[in-house]
């Protein structure tokens, strides 16, 4: 260099950059994308292959045509929530479907707002709970296609776990195996597979550092705390903390969609409150809601509190105690 | 099914009568009372909000006008003379005609005369620039080139000039209102006089600096050697560290001190290329724009 | 567990690259430029004119008002000029300009390396001298330390705290005199202290650096058997963590006590020192001598270990000299930069003189300091949890870029202490630390003109 650069301190940088945690979040969800690939076969990789492509090129799009800034899809943020949504969609779902809700994802959700940083709503969740409304024989099709193994296990087919609590009481599942659930077999979308995926990856976002655990951790602490009130009470009526911790889009949804940077409060005792909300808001849609699954419905909810959440949660400043 | 209808449109009719009627006592209430003076000098006035005048607004500004005995304090320079005319017919005062100004910019330092000596890495703002340190040329007085000029220009008036890296003023936009001065970290816009047909000389350039480290710095540098001010029959031109300034309230626009100055820092603008100060210029130049042609020692007020 | 400040904080790489280098001294240039604003506050006023002979220790200025500073000739010779010169941000200042010529010292300075270790009795002489002989604050603020050290009436200091922490990455010249002037430096720390009143006073040094403590320790140990006035003296240990050395995050580590937005150290009881200040107390009230000297590391990942220096430097000596000596600026360099690479400063002008409080020559490569584009704020919260002051950078630049004082000050903008460490962490390169710096300048400009109107 000819000439001395000259610019205020710091004159370091951290190595991590947007592009570098969003692809984190990326590698923290393949776990429960393999998982999912392995026990639902070609469809499930035709929906993955369809939601990351939709989501990534519209965003090409519209930043390139619509909006006419520079391009953000090396960001790598697109493509989470591609992952995300398609980790969202039942294994059935046909790829037009996907195809819109990637449109509402990426188009209304994320790019109306002015793109990434700029979200009210969690896209992922915004795209899935417009199919749910939209499509929901489509959503709630749980039928099992075909996978690479696993396809001789004793599977719960046509239903997921809460679904059948809906319908038939608690009786229904009864004989659930916990540990199956823990592993492998737990029906509904395809994030929802592997409890164990989605809790490798939640490790894996901690070690990078790439979010905190408070947001998450309160959601579960609340889903069980609440649901072992109810449970302790009346454990005919109601199912207990295990249940639901393990089924449904609670993991999913507490490590993946609710951390998202953008749509999740900054500080700590934010991330609790939202966590709570989030958790209380679950279980009351799932306990007395006409749906058998709330998470997406409770993290949208709770989305649009964060401003207000931010407005009253503020750091802990040094010497002003 | 019709009675449902019917009490429907019943309670909601009932529902906005009693609100609208709740909304009339509260406005009533708490009515600030104002002097309806404020609205009608707020009415005349030019409504950008650009704070030029020195308050908030332009309704902060009615009101201080409003308030005040006399208008010598208040003038508003976007609208310039017509408008405080208005307001002044409006409150039954008088008030002075004030000369035109424009802003103008006291830096030469283009890419070609101040080779850059380091490179700026930081973030794009003359004020962070400057805090940080002189410049990234040699010169220390020089125009940072960041623009926060142009952001602090209501009116459009500013830009940046990609060959020069100096910002340039349109002199049809521009409404003397001041922002851009109070931006500039370096103090190098300057409100002047805007002259007899937008002719003004002025020194284009702040560098206190001793004429040789001037030089050095920057090829187009006032070094301060007086000559100007020697050479100038009105005694318009002052020299103080090193530095000349042309007071244009005693510049007669004789273009003496242009002819002297051995550096080329004293800049004559809007000069007809033929220098007859009774011909007409308009015909001389067809690129020079029509406000040339106008006769007038106040050029009609920026309306359009 | 070891002790650390309780808000925030960063892990950059400590690149303690020259740490195995010992001290060499510069040999003299022929010519020296010397600043007249080489501390916090009014710059000093020259005292000599172009053709005065001087020697080297010499008062050359005299302070220009409470919180100011005396200037000493690091050499001797003849004042060829006294005038502007461009400092390193290429801004104007006077200098005095010195033909060097032999090296004779003024009169009363003790040259010789025998340590003193009697503490002398009188409290007033002993800071007379400090003020005498220009001993200003070396780590970093150069602020005036006969001022800090005469707490104002009705406060009493109850720690003395030594920085050893150094925990600017790169940086090594703190280390190496721990290493080779560790008694000085204790004997220091005793003198202060007992002009505060025979106060605790705690050494503190950043882990990373096991021999520094070790050797401080046992010079603290050596003198306590062996001479008066050195007890409650002690080395801490603290954990590695940026900005540990940051003089509040270091009360908060020792004492656990914070002081209050817009206070001072002395409020809570604290004074805190850095240690070179220490070594140029012991300098100056046990030999005499003044504040002309100081140690500057020299380094950079792009030199060779063979060309990684720290050196013994007088004051006024050209940037360029020094790293002529030290071989020549490295090829790759991007940047050099003036102090650690968190809140040093960038050299626009290589030609500028050293001054008291020049710590280092750092070379950065561009691949290590040129910043990446602006991209959005994804409100990932990282700057906030950085933060050693618990501020929260993104809203604080939100409200500056839209000049919203009330709410900057309200969100305390006024308490940054500029560590960087905000601007370091940010995963979309957003320039907080640039716009928050000049937002704090303006609200704190604000504050003090509202206190000037109370009065």
């Amino acid at each position: 260099m000819d000439k001395l650069l000259v610019s205020p301190s710091p004159h370091l940088h951290a190595k991590t950059s947007t592009t570098s945690l969003m692809r984190d979040v990326v590698i923290a969800m393949l776990p429960a994308v393999v998982v999912s690939v392995l026990f639902y076969g070609w469809s499930e990789l035709l929906i993955f292959g369809v939601s990351v492509a939709s989501c990534v090129l519209l965003e090409y799009l519209i930043t390139k045509y619509l909006l006419k800034r520079p391009c953000t899809v090396g960001d790598w943020s697109a493509a989470v929530t591609g992952v995300l949504l398609a980790l969202n969609l039942p294994a059935t779902t046909p790829w037009w479907v996907v195809l819109i809700g990637a449109i509402v994802a990426i188009g209304v959700a994320k790019m109306t707002f002015g793109g990434i940083g700029q979200n009210l709503f969690n896209p992922a969740i915004a795209g899935r709970v417009f199919l749910l409304i939209s499509f929901p024989t489509y959503m709630t099709d749980w039928t099992r296609p075909q996978g690479f193994i696993g396809n001789g296990l004793d599977a719960m087919t046509g239903a997921t776990p809460l679904g059948m609590v809906k319908e038939g009481g608690i009786s229904a599942v009864a004989d659930l195996d916990y540990l199956d659930m823990l592993f492998h077999n737990i029906g509904g979308s395809a994030g929802e597979l592997s409890a164990l995926a989605i809790l490798a990856g939640f490790v894996y976002l901690l070690v990078r550092r790439v979010i905190k655990p408070y947001i998450t951790l309160s959601i579960l602490a609340t889903v069980a705390i609440f649901s072992g009130i109810f449970w302790a009470v009346n454990p005919a009526e109601y199912t207990g903390p295990l249940f639901n911790l393990l089924t449904g889009g609670i993991l999913l949804g507490s490590v993946f969609m609710a951390t998202d940077y953008v749509t999740s409060p900054m500080s700590n005792l934010g991330g609790v409150i939202f966590g709570v909300g989030i958790g209380v808001l679950t279980m009351l849609i799932r306990y007395f809601g006409a749906y058998p699954e709330g998470v997406s419905f409770a993290i949208l909810i709770m989305n649009s509190m964060v401003p207000l959440i931010n407005k009253w949660c503020h750091s802990r400043k040094y010497g002003r105690a | 099914m019709t009675q449902t209808i019917i009490w429907t449109i019943a309670i909601l009719t009932l529902l906005g009568v009693v609100l609208a009627v709740v909304l009339y006592l509260v406005a009533k209430k708490f009515k600030v009372e104002e002097d309806p003076r404020i609205d009608e000098v707020e009415k005349v006035l030019p409504g950008a909000n650009c704070g030029g005048c020195g308050h908030a607004g332009c309704r902060a500004f009615a009101q201080s006008c409003v308030e005040a005995p006399n208008l010598d304090n208040n003038f508003c320079p976007v609208g310039g003379n017509d408008v405080m005319q208005k307001v002044a017919s409006v409150l039954g005062l008088e008030v002075a005609a004030k000369e035109p100004m424009v802003a103008v910019v006291r830096c030469n330092g283009t890419c070609e005369m101040r080779p850059r000596t380091n490179e700026y890495g930081g973030y794009n703002s003359c004020r962070v620039k400057a805090a940080l340190y002189s410049g990234d040329t040699g010169c220390a007085f020089g125009c940072l080139g960041c623009g926060d000029c142009v952001a602090a220009c209501q009116f459009g008036a500013i830009s940046m000039d990609p060959a020069t890296g100096l910002p340039v003023v349109d002199e049809e936009k521009c409404t003397a209102c001041g922002a851009c001065v109070k931006a500039c970290p370096k103090s190098i816009i300057e409100l002047r006089n805007k002259g007899r047909r937008n002719m003004r000389v002025f020194v284009s350039c702040v560098n206190k600096d001793k004429g040789a480290v001037a030089r050095k710095a920057c090829s187009a540098a006032c070094i301060g050697c007086g000559k100007c001010a020697k050479v100038c029959p009105f005694d318009a031109i002052t020299v103080e560290n090193n530095l000349a300034y042309i007071d244009f309230a005693k510049c007669k626009l004789c273009k003496k001190c242009v002819a002297e100055c051995p550096t080329g820092a004293i800049h004559a603008v809007n000069f007809p290329v033929v220098n007859k100060p009774a011909a007409p210029a308009a015909p001389v130049q067809a690129a020079v724009p029509a406000k040339e042609a106008q006769p007038a020692d106040q050029p009609k007020a920026k309306e359009e | 567990m070891m002790k650390t400040f309780s808000i925030g904080g960063i892990h950059p790489a400590d690149s303690k690259i020259s740490k195995d280098c010992r001290i060499e001294v510069l040999p003299l240039p022929s010519k020296v430029f010397i600043s007249m604003a080489q501390h916090l506050g009014a710059p000093a006023v020259p005292v000599v004119k172009a053709g005065d002979k001087v020697k080297a220790g010499q008062v050359i200025a005299e302070p220009a008002g409470f919180i100011s500073a005396y200037v000493h000739s690091s050499v001797s010779g003849t004042v060829k000029s006294v005038g502007p010169r461009k400092d390193i941000a290429g801004n104007n200042m006077v200098h005095v300009e010195i033909d060097v010529e032999g090296d004779e010292w003024a009169d009363g300075i003790d040259l010789s390396d025998k340590l003193v270790t009697e503490i002398p009795e009188d409290v007033k002489a002993i800071l007379e001298k400090i003020k005498l002989n220009g001993v200003v604050g070396l780590g970093g603020a150069t602020f005036p330390a006969h001022v800090k050290l005469c707490p104002p009436p009705g406060k009493k200091a109850e720690c003395l705290i030594l920085n050893g922490a150094e925990c600017e990455p790169y940086l090594t010249s703190d280390y190496r005199i721990m290493l080779e002037r560790s008694r000085e430096i204790v004997v220091g720390a005793a003198i202060m202290k007992h002009v505060l009143g025979g106060c605790r006073t705690v050494i503190g040094i950043e882990e990373n650096k096991p021999e520094a403590i070790r050797v401080m320790s046992e010079a603290v140990a050596e003198l306590q058997k062996s001479a008066k006035g050195y007890e409650g003296i002690s080395v801490m240990s603290l954990k590695k963590k940026y900005p540990q050395g940051g003089e509040k995050q270091l009360i908060d580590a020792v004492m656990g006590r914070q002081v209050k937005s817009m206070g001072l150290p002395i409020d809570v009881g604290a004074v805190v020192q850095n240690v070179a200040t220490s070594l140029a107390v012991y300098e100056a009230v046990q030999k005499n001598m003044p504040l002309v000297t100081n140690v500057l590391t020299v380094t950079g990942d792009c030199l060779p270990a063979d060309r990684q220096h720290n050196y013994k430097f007088r004051i006024g000596m050209p940037l360029s000299y020094v790293a002529e000596y030290a071989g020549g600026v490295p090829e790759q360099a991007a940047k050099i930069i003036s102090g650690g690479p968190m809140m040093g400063k960038a050299i626009a002008n290589p030609d500028a003189a050293t001054v008291k409080g020049s710590s280092s020559l750092l070379y950065l490569t561009a691949a290590q300091t040129v910043r990446q584009a602006e991209s959005a704020c994804i409100r990932c919260g990282k700057c906030a949890d950085a933060c050693p002051m618990g501020l929260e950078p993104f809203l604080l630049n939100k409200y500056a870029r839209n000049g919203m004082m009330d709410e900057l000050e309200e969100n305390a903008v006024q308490d940054c202490i500029e560590c960087g460490c905000c601007l370091y962490s940010c995963p979309a390169n957003i320039p907080l630390l640039d716009i928050i710096r000049i937002a704090k300048g303006d609200v704190i400009r604000i504050i003090r003109g509202r206190a000037a109107q109370k009065k």
